[in-house]
């Protein structure tokens, strides 16, 4: 299997190389076999990665510790699910997984514009075709998932086990699908540049992959998080970590362009902006995946060491040169059709957002680098920390916060007195509301005030907004239900955007809750003491021992008693594993959580001593459910803003006040 | 027309400083030293009471747990060693030898007053030296 497997990607690795030359020589020459004999190369690429994953796979899941991928990552203890998932636990595995799922976006891209745009498709497929190669080439010559060890090892070294965790095993998915759909916009961007077609065509292509890709990116953060909430038993979620933010960057800029795609689309302004804005981001997702498998910033997360980072350095540089010097040629391309009227418009709200997302990325940005740019600068390492990272992104996210409800209810170009009173009057309301009533239950974190404010204002001015279409089907005789349905199902776009902003709006009040409200105690405990914690009372009833194939675990028996009386017991338990030996990480605690919607009881087993006394560590995390409710409610709202059909309805809907539209009526 | 022009670079210049004073600020008060062993021990007495961070490998045998949950150890470049306290959680696989960091005070008394602990693997993840101890007799 394993011959088949490295035949495949150096192959697939030479096939790439074929379709970047005959796609560009082919629209070049105007000669249409070569276009369509690289597009079939592309859909063979992929054909040959899905036969080399299949092949490491089997290899994987049938433990031939020959490969030395296999004999890193498994080991004959692993549960067969977890063979699988180590596809992706290790350097080799995760860049195929990358070329593997870059080489089915781009199949996928070929089939759904054969014989479309046919000045553009070509450049895009080069463009994708080059990223290809690079990646493609690292796992053919520099980290093959299949090179063989000089002997064949009689057990692997297995896998880590906090990376033994549902979460785990999908939330490198996700984010892989997110990061490589990125790739997908910004070829398309790179398309239009490289064949001056920079009409409507890419822009169209590129909203729709970029916000498949940003629902991934946002899915696949909170998936770490929750894994990280779990599994490293600190009691948080976020630590502003090196390999966090390498995934929020593009997420940041990902959701800039997300939004001011709209403007270009309705009226023909921000072009240059929005092409600056997709090399960006995709600038940041190939440098957040060089952060976290160069290993060149230290990081909890960082599984990976190597020496890929030069090459990746120089990927990075050539992109930046080459889409920065093809924006530059054809910058006077990019011309605005329309100019702002007003700094209260929807356009104004709009340019807003993204300029405060692009600050919060380069913030973010600028501290994940610090330690390498002050030692190279100083030479001395500095650090920012978390302090840092909140100090600069709070103030922006509740700016940012603010303008989600400003958004979508101001008018475009020039909005009146008297529409700002008629759209935001109640939302206001509904704000200061919130806080008069928040103070009054003795609340007074300015910070939180403002947080839970703003989110009572946003909420408002969605409900206003399906309020106000709702009724008026209703006036035409529909019932709530029908009308309901109908309004959002005809113009999925505009109103699954408005369900992404409640599920954010909820992430929001959880963070908010969580990060403000903590508390947080230690206690050492001998059988049948008692600690207590807000209205909780912690009684330890004593420790208990048990072994399992695995693992030899201590627990600590806690009952819990709100006001008094019992309502559950719990408990937190610290596993040594048995396979010693070759994995650093033998022993792991594991957290016992009691989550509501009010609160979550976080609860660690730090240590356990001769005398059975036992100190534990307790925390309570309010809210932090909602976090999870509102990723789910977002998730909900980009698949119904991505849902297809109603496709006529929904591009009628576009009003454009000028038309300057020469690719339509070549390719019509 | 002009007007709205200069309303709106006045806005986003606004943005921009508003940015870059967050970003700025944030720096000054937030930024720690990250320091070796040897260079902590340089920078005595200017580094008492300075909030820094160390890394070094932790001293065999040298780790103490009290009951209460607090820890001793003491962290090494190799030739120098520094004592370090810490209270709080301990990372699985925080042990002898393994490279530790330390964040917080050095105290005038020489303690290392930590009040965050990382550790990191002691070699190299991907390394395969551990797959000789169980290698097949098929040479």
């Amino acid at each position: 299997m394993a011959e088949t497997g490295s035949i495949s990607i150096f192959l697939a690795f030479v096939i790439s190389i074929y379709v970047l030359i005959a796609s560009i020589y082919g629209v070049k020459t105007r000669k249409r076999d070569f276009v369509k004999s690289a597009e079939n190369g592309a859909i063979g690429v992929c054909f040959l990665l899905i036969i080399a994953t299949i092949a490491l796979l089997h290899s994987l899941v049938n433990l031939d510790f020959s490969l030395k991928y296999v004999a890193l990552n498994t080991s004959t203890d692993l549960a067969t699910t977890y063979r699988f998932t180590s596809l992706w636990a290790g350097q080799a595995g995760s860049l195929l997984l990358w070329s593997l799922v870059l080489s089915v976006y781009t199949a996928i891209v070929v089939l759904q514009n054969r014989n479309r745009d046919r000045e553009l498709m070509p450049y895009v497929l080069a463009t994708l075709a080059t990223v290809s190669i690079f990646f493609i080439g690292l796992i053919t010559f520099i980290e093959s998932p299949f090179e063989k060890l000089p002997f064949t090892p009689l057990e692997g070294r297995g896998l880590n086990p906090i990376l033994q965790n549902a979460y785990m095993a999908i939330h490198p998915l996700t984010l892989y699908f997110g990061y490589v759909g990125v790739t997908v916009p910004f070829a398309f961007g790179m398309g239009a540049l490289l064949s001056g077609k920079l009409g409507d065509s890419w822009i169209r292509y590129s909203r729709k992959w970029a916000l498949f890709a940003w629902t991934f990116l946002s899915i696949g953060l909170l998936l770490g998080a929750r894994w990280a909430y779990l599994e490293l038993g600190w009691g948080g979620y976020w630590a502003w970590d090196p390999v966090e933010n390498a995934a929020f960057m593009p997420w940041l800029a990902a959701t800039a362009f997300i939004h001011s795609v709209m403007i270009q689309e309705k009226k023909g302004m921000l072009k240059k902006w929005n092409m600056s804005l997709i090399i960006i981001t995709f600038f940041l997702a190939i440098f957040g995946t060089f952060i976290t498998r160069s290993g060149i910033i230290s990081s909890v997360h960082s599984f990976a060491q190597s020496d890929i980072g030069p090459l990746f350095l120089g990927f990075i540089a050539f992109i930046l040169l080459f889409s920065f010097g093809m924006f530059l040629f054809r910058v006077k391309d990019l011309e605005t059709e329309n100019r702002f009227d007003s700094i209260l418009s929807r356009e104004s709200a709009f340019i807003f957002n993204n300029l405060l997302f692009l600050g919060a990325a380069f913030a973010v940005f600028l501290g994940t680098i610090f330690p390498i740019l002050s030692e190279a600068v100083t030479g001395n390492k500095i650090l920012v920390g978390p302090p840092y990272f909140n100090r600069v992104n709070v103030p922006i996210a509740l700016v940012l916060i603010f303008l989600m409800g400003v958004g979508p209810l101001i008018s475009w170009r020039k909005a009146s007195f008297k529409n700002l009173v008629k759209n935001f009057l109640y939302p206001i309301l509904l704000g200061i509301l919130t806080v008069t009533v928040l103070v009054v239950m003795g609340m007074t974190n300015v910070v939180a005030l403002i947080s839970f404010a703003l989110c009572a204002f946003v909420t408002g001015t969605v409900f206003t907004e399906f309020y106000r279409g709702t009724s008026v089907r209703m006036k035409r005789g529909e019932n709530v239900f029908t009308a309901f349905t109908k309004l959002v199902s005809r113009n999925k776009r505009r109103y699954g955007g408005y369900i992404v902003h409640i599920g954010v709006v909820l992430i929001v009040i959880g963070v908010t809750a969580s990060s403000v409200f903590v508390t947080e105690k230690q206690s050492t405990l001998s059988p049948g003491d008692t600690m207590q914690l807000r209205n909780y009372t912690l009684r330890f009833e004593g420790i208990e021992q048990y072994t399992t194939d695995a693992k030899n675990a201590t627990l600590a028996n806690l009952t819990l008693l709100e006001n008094g009386k019992v309502i559950d017991t719990i408990a937190p338990e610290k596993n040594i594993y048995k396979y010693e030996g070759n994995r650093e990480i033998n022993q792991e605690t594991e957290v016992a959580l009691r989550s509501t919607y009010k609160d979550d009881l976080y609860i660690i087993l730090s240590s356990f001593n001769g005398d059975g006394s036992a100190t534990i560590r307790v925390m309570i995390n309010p809210l932090v459910n909602w976090i999870w409710t509102g990723g789910l409610i977002l998730l909900l709202g980009a698949i119904v803003t991505m849902w297809p059909g109603a496709r006529k309805s929904r591009e009628q809907g576009f009003v454009r006040y000028t038309v300057r539209d020469s690719d339509a009526t070549l390719n019509a | 027309m002009l007007k709205g022009k200069i309303k709106f670079i006045v806005a986003i210049v606004v943005i921009a400083l508003t940015v870059s004073y967050l970003v700025y600020g944030g720096v000054k008060d937030t930024m720690v030293y990250y320091l070796t062993v040897e260079e902590l021990k340089a920078q005595i007495p200017e580094v008492y009471e300075s909030r820094v961070r160390v890394s070094g490998t932790v001293v065999p045998g040298s780790i103490i747990k009290e009951n209460n949950g607090s820890l001793e150890f003491q962290i090494t470049d190799g030739m120098q060693t520094i004592d370090v306290q810490y209270e709080g959680i301990i990372p699985d696989i925080f042990a002898d030898d393994v490279e530790a960091v330390v964040e917080g005070e050095y105290t005038k008394n020489d303690v290392f007053e930590a009040d965050t602990l990382l550790a990191k693997c002691p070699t190299k993840y991907e390394s395969t030296d551990s797959l000789y101890e169980n290698k097949e007799a098929s040479y």
